[in-house]
């Protein structure tokens, strides 16, 4: 649920939103002035597109002024040229940017980091070209003008005073939406992938389609705000939608704090605002508007190195200094976890047959075979440098397998992707825990539970009730609403255990569940792993306490540079001849 | 920030024409003349991906602000050439001692303080460079481009009816003598060997006692010059103006990554290649959308060979 | 006073607290091994001595000197050279530019000198002369590990930190490698060696640790170490229920 705004806040903020835009009509306010504030907020629509694709799923987009571009263009060119109405030619527009965003997220199947700044700053400066140069349609440097007002339900805004109300009303319907979003299925999602990439795939989120959404809405919002733009100065030219305007947005949202809708509200309006203000300073002051725009760079650097979360981040962080201690979360009524896993039938739940990786020449895994029993614990332990983390990834999907099949129960899964594993009901804790570290303890185990076709109801309410469930069976349901990199270690561990559980998986591969804890919490951590057999669940992991595996496995498979060499009950294994010399090695002849 | 209004950078030449010659030889002719120009402007393309590259190599800093190095060297050689009228070599010298300094500040002031973050605060922070470079030096300069003239005796050489401008001449000369040079100071010496360890493995460097963060700032030191040197190579082709970094910045870009993300070699070749395809597309094909060449160029590769022409595989995924 | 002394120290790697407070010495001279399971803290011990990681508690003291606040850099300068776990050699560099680049902690020492050294080093691993102007990255993983070994000696060290030399290896490759290491503590320099592999270690050191999770379990000469259950159980449970 979105953080609950006590009912005097609410009532303050559509006070002050109602009133603001109606400022104009009451007071005696200079054309120039209104029209600052429409070029403000349109601009902040776009801006709130970079809230979504930047702050909330960690995907740079250095194109914004494109989309922004494109809708302005197709509101220009539909109204002047085609003749079309306003509201047709705006969803032209922003067809054509939603289609190019979608476009763009998909290069991000190959493509990260900087080679998606790089993809997303030439789609900036082609676009850029063309309007320049493609007199014949977009009339080049001349630019387009004479657009219209559009009408609303018979109403011509044609009062720049009106105009900027509906504008206002716009952002505000948007400002809402972004705020929302965060607390959705998707919103989830998005930041999950924000937070680690890997951990969202391995844990059933679709990341390529959160982030080919992300920046389909980044274009949306953008084109929005372009062609609202357009309607008010009725003049455009591709001067405003080239690259610097690009970057103008992206300093607004990190100034502003990229991970909320009023952050980028709050960046739009100093950046759009301060040149306007710095021209009315003093004689004597006046030196400052001239170094200002140097300074506008600098302060880029310092926001990155002071800031990162920007103004709205140092707002809430006051806040949270100042507000009242969490309510302790409500943890009557929370249902018992359910481990039914559905369609159960008997035979080995995973199977490894003659798997093999190799990288260029290394034999990591040599064709190996393993099966593990339904409702089984089952070990896989080797000295370092034998194989295991690597069987493990190719195992959850990390990686391709070389040669050989991974079996999940009649299936095979061996070139699935790790989310479409999940969704079938592997789940995979990582060794060096991979939690969503802004999020809370249930956000983390809400993803879990999102993973496609889990047997829970749609909605939130169903995911919030499965988390919960999870969290208890953990221990863990009073700190629900704690964000988790505040959480000790062990608890921590535990977390990414639910988050799996949530899931309703029918295998789990833990990778070095207890590195790192002490030995009451190891202690705990035992339990914890009978009770899961105990459920049914069946368990597939590597350690190298052998104290624990021993305690809890039912039977353990060995691995020596990549292949099996011992397999049986803990007894045999962990006396067997061959593995104690793997492990302690064997003196030789030193010459 | 102002648009550039000056035409195109690297509008080609008309070669001369000569009625007596026949039609398929006046074509392989201009041919030739494009090929020439693209290789010259190739050429600064390939001075700033070398810089570019070898900061990449040593801090994984992706640096936007790269090719404001050049437009900050051409205006250094404005101030101390053009305004305050110091013989040329004097000029150099100083300008590139600014360069010098400037990487010394850049590395401190931009690199060091996010060194640990993730790779998205850092490039928006170079981001944040180039636009403070930039309007410092349209507050101190004015939004004017400056011309900086040719100092060469000759105007160029005719050789078989292709023109060689020596200015570009000096580009191609200057450029190799560069890339000669680095090579010989990264394979020959142990200084140079000690920033390609840092390059490969930055801890282990320092467990063998080399000061890595030494390292880092000679690298930012010989980029910044790198990048100086084109500047005030390019300078008398085209004016020295605010804009010109950036769009130079983008091509040596895209360069590395059709050469090979972060390989050397690849960043040559890259800029090189670029140069002349560009060239050749405006010259066959149409001038205005020059610029949209070398980003579509980018754009297949990174769909096609994102590893680019000398790169290893990128990651893969399962 | 002994070469090298750890006093109660306590490091975490990443979040996980993996020293609780050890208390080891090595006196110079001598080859000590450090042996334990994997993840018992082998690893982050040597880390926190080369200074590659800072301690939260305790203090590092070497030639009585305290160490422990030295980035790597310093650490190598005084005369420590680590050489870790996974080799570590440059890919992109010939074996011998490798071997050079092991003399950059010595003040004063001319290009022609560290030449005449690295020459000496192919005496101690005439396997990897062959190799000589190969890139690193050719190599094979046994060679790979005596390239890092050598490159660890140029720098001349009072002590040398070895992090599971033998990690990944074959057998027969590791007795080569471990007849050089016997070699090397026989010319005078002072080892401190991270095993996994026991028996192996214990057949060329003076005095072994073993550590369990973090702390430090056991010590004793290779006698009474070897054939120890208690050894046994450090890697394979089986004591303390």
């Amino acid at each position: 649920m979105p953080p609950k705004i006590s009912r005097p806040w609410l009532v303050a903020l559509a006070i002050v939103a109602i009133a603001l835009p109606l400022i104009p009509y009451r007071f005696e306010v200079s054309a120039y002035v209104v029209q600052m504030f429409m070029q403000a907020v349109t601009y902040a629509i776009a801006v709130l597109g970079l809230v979504v694709v930047l702050g909330y799923t960690g995907q740079i987009n250095l194109a914004q002024a494109a989309f922004f571009g494109l809708g302005a263009y197709g509101v220009a060119l539909g109204t002047v040229t085609g003749g079309w109405s306003f509201w047709l030619s705006l969803a032209a527009g922003a067809a054509v940017a939603t289609g190019a965003g979608l476009a763009l997220g998909l290069t991000t199947i190959r493509l990260g980091g900087h080679y998606l700044a790089m993809i997303t700053i030439s789609f900036q400066q082609i676009l850029d070209l063309v309007l320049v140069n493609w007199i014949e349609v977009t009339r080049g440097p001349d630019g387009v003008a004479g657009i219209p007002r559009p009408s609303l339900a018979g109403f011509e805004l044609a009062d720049d005073r009106a105009y900027l109300v509906f504008c206002a009303a716009v952002l505000y319907v948007v400002v809402f939406a972004v705020w929302w979003l965060p607390h959705t299925r998707l919103g989830r999602a998005m930041r999950s992938v924000r937070e680690n990439e890997l951990a969202a795939e391995v844990v059933g989120v679709h990341t390529l389609r959160t982030k080919v959404v992300a920046f389909s809405l980044s274009a949306l919002l953008g084109a929005i705000g372009g062609g609202l733009y357009a309607g008010g100065f009725a003049y455009i030219s591709p001067d405003n939608f080239n690259f610097a305007r690009s970057v103008e947005f992206l300093t607004a949202v990190l100034l502003g704090g990229a991970q909320s809708p009023f952050g980028g509200v709050i960046g739009t309006l100093l950046i759009v605002q301060m040149p306007e203000w710095l021209k009315h300073l003093p004689e004597s002051l006046r030196f400052i508007k001239d170094v200002y725009l140097a300074v506008y760079g600098i302060g880029v650097i310092l926001i990155m190195v002071f800031l990162p979360e920007g103004i709205w981040g140092l707002i809430k962080a006051a806040r949270a200094r100042l507000a009242r201690p969490a309510d302790t979360t409500d943890t009557s009524g929370v249902a018992p976890l359910d481990f039914d896993v559905p369609g159960a039938a008997g035979g080995p739940v995973l199977r490894v047959k003659a798997l093999s990786k190799h990288f260029g020449g290394l034999k990591a895994v040599d064709g190996i075979d393993i099966e593990v029993a339904r409702g089984s614990v089952h070990a896989l332990i080797g000295p370092n440098g034998s194989g295991k983390t690597t069987s493990l990834n190719v195992v959850s999907g990390i990686y391709r397998p070389t040669a050989g099949q991974v079996m999940l129960g009649e299936e095979d899964v061996s070139l699935l992707r790790p989310h479409q594993r999940a969704g079938r009901g592997m789940g995979r804790t990582f060794q060096n825990i991979r939690l969503f570290s802004t999020l809370s303890a249930l956000e983390n185990v809400m993803v879990g539970a999102q993973r496609d076709r889990n047997p829970i109801g749609r909605g939130n309410r169903a995911l919030r009730a499965r988390a919960m469930s999870a969290l208890a069976f953990v221990g863990l349901a009073d700190r629900a609403h704690v964000i988790v990199r505040n959480l000790p270690y062990g608890h921590q561990r535990l977390v990414e255990i639910a988050r799996v559980l949530a899931g309703h998986p029918r295998l789990l591969l833990l990778d070095e569940p207890a590195a790192g804890l002490n030995q009451t919490e190891k202690m705990e951590f035992v339990d914890l792993l009978r009770r899961l057999r105990g459920h049914g669940l069946t368990i597939f992991l590597i350690d190298h306490d052998m104290g624990l595996v021993e305690k809890v496995s039912d039977r353990i498979t060995v691995l020596n540079f990549g292949r099996k060499i011992a397999e049986g009950s803990p007894q045999e294994v962990l006396r067997n001849p061959d593995v104690i010399a793997a492990y302690l090695g064997t003196a030789g002849k030193v010459n | 920030m102002p648009r550039d209004p000056l035409p195109s950078f690297g509008t080609p030449r008309a070669p001369d024409s000569d009625p007596e010659r026949k039609p398929s030889v006046e074509a392989l002719t201009n041919n030739l003349q494009v090929i020439f120009q693209g290789l010259a402007l190739g050429s600064i393309y390939a001075l700033v991906a070398l810089g570019f590259v070898l900061i990449i190599r040593a801090t994984n800093v992706v640096n936007f602000a790269q090719g404001d190095f050049a437009m900050l060297g051409g205006y250094a050689m404005v101030l101390f050439f053009s305004a305050l009228g110091w013989p040329y070599a004097l000029a150099l010298v100083a300008a590139l001692v600014v360069m010098a300094i400037f990487g010394v500040l850049f590395n401190y002031g931009v690199y060091y303080p996010l060194r640990h973050r993730s790779f998205l605060p850092v490039l928006i922070s170079t981001l944040g460079a180039s636009i403070f470079l930039q309007n410092t030096v349209l507050a101190v300069f004015g939004p004017q481009p400056r011309p900086l003239e040719k100092t060469l005796p000759v105007d160029g050489i005719n050789v078989g009816g292709v023109f060689l401008d020596s200015q570009y001449l000096v580009i191609l000369a200057v450029t190799l003598l560069l890339v000669l040079g680095t090579y010989l100071f990264f394979e020959k010496t142990l200084l140079g060997k000690k920033l390609q360890a840092t390059s490969q493995d930055k801890d282990m460097a320092r467990l063998l006692g080399i000061p890595v963060a030494l390292m880092i700032s000679i690298t930012f030191i010989y980029s910044a010059v790198l990048g100086g040197i084109a500047g005030v190579l390019v300078g008398p082709i085209l004016f020295v103006s605010i804009g010109m970094g950036s769009i130079i910045a983008l091509k040596a870009f895209a360069a590395t990554i059709i050469g090979g993300f972060g390989d050397v070699t690849g960043a040559i070749v890259g800029g090189l290649l670029l140069g002349v395809i560009e060239s050749l597309a405006a010259y066959h094909i149409s001038v205005p959308y020059k610029d949209a060449y070398a980003f579509l160029a980018l754009f297949l590769f990174l769909l096609v060979r994102p590893q680019g022409i000398f790169g290893e595989k990128v990651s893969e995924k399962a | 006073m002994a070469l090298l002394e750890l006093r109660e120290v306590a490091s975490a790697y990443g979040n996980v607290q993996a020293l609780r407070g050890v208390s080891l010495r090595v006196e110079a001279g001598e080859l000590v091994t450090l042996l334990g399971a994997n993840g018992a803290g082998k690893s982050t011990t040597l880390k926190t001595i080369s200074g590659l990681i800072a301690p939260v508690r305790g203090e590092v003291l070497f030639e009585g000197q305290p160490i422990h606040r030295l980035g790597p850099e310093a650490v190598a300068r005084m005369g420590i050279s680590h050489v870790p776990e996974g080799r570590r050699i440059f890919p992109g560099l010939t074996v011998r530019e490798n071997i050079l680049l092991g003399g950059s902690n010595r003040k004063g020492v001319t290009r022609r000198q560290l030449e005449a050294e690295a020459d000496e080093k192919f005496q101690i691993f005439p396997e990897i002369r062959p190799f000589e102007h190969a890139l690193g990255w050719t190599l094979s993983g046994g060679q790979q590990q005596m390239l890092a070994v050598a490159r660890g000696l140029m720098a001349r060290p009072k002590l040398l930190l070895l992090d599971e030399p033998s990690l990944g290896l074959a057998p027969l490759i590791v007795q080569n490698l471990f007849g050089a290491i016997r070699d090397i503590r026989a010319r005078g320099t002072t080892i401190l060696l991270v095993e996994q592999n026991a028996n192996m270690a214990l057949s060329v050191a003076d005095r072994g640790y073993v550590l369990e999770t973090g702390t430090l379990i056991l010590e004793g000469s290779p006698r009474e170490l070897l054939d120890n259950e208690e050894v046994r159980a450090a890697y394979l449970g089986g004591h303390h229920a």
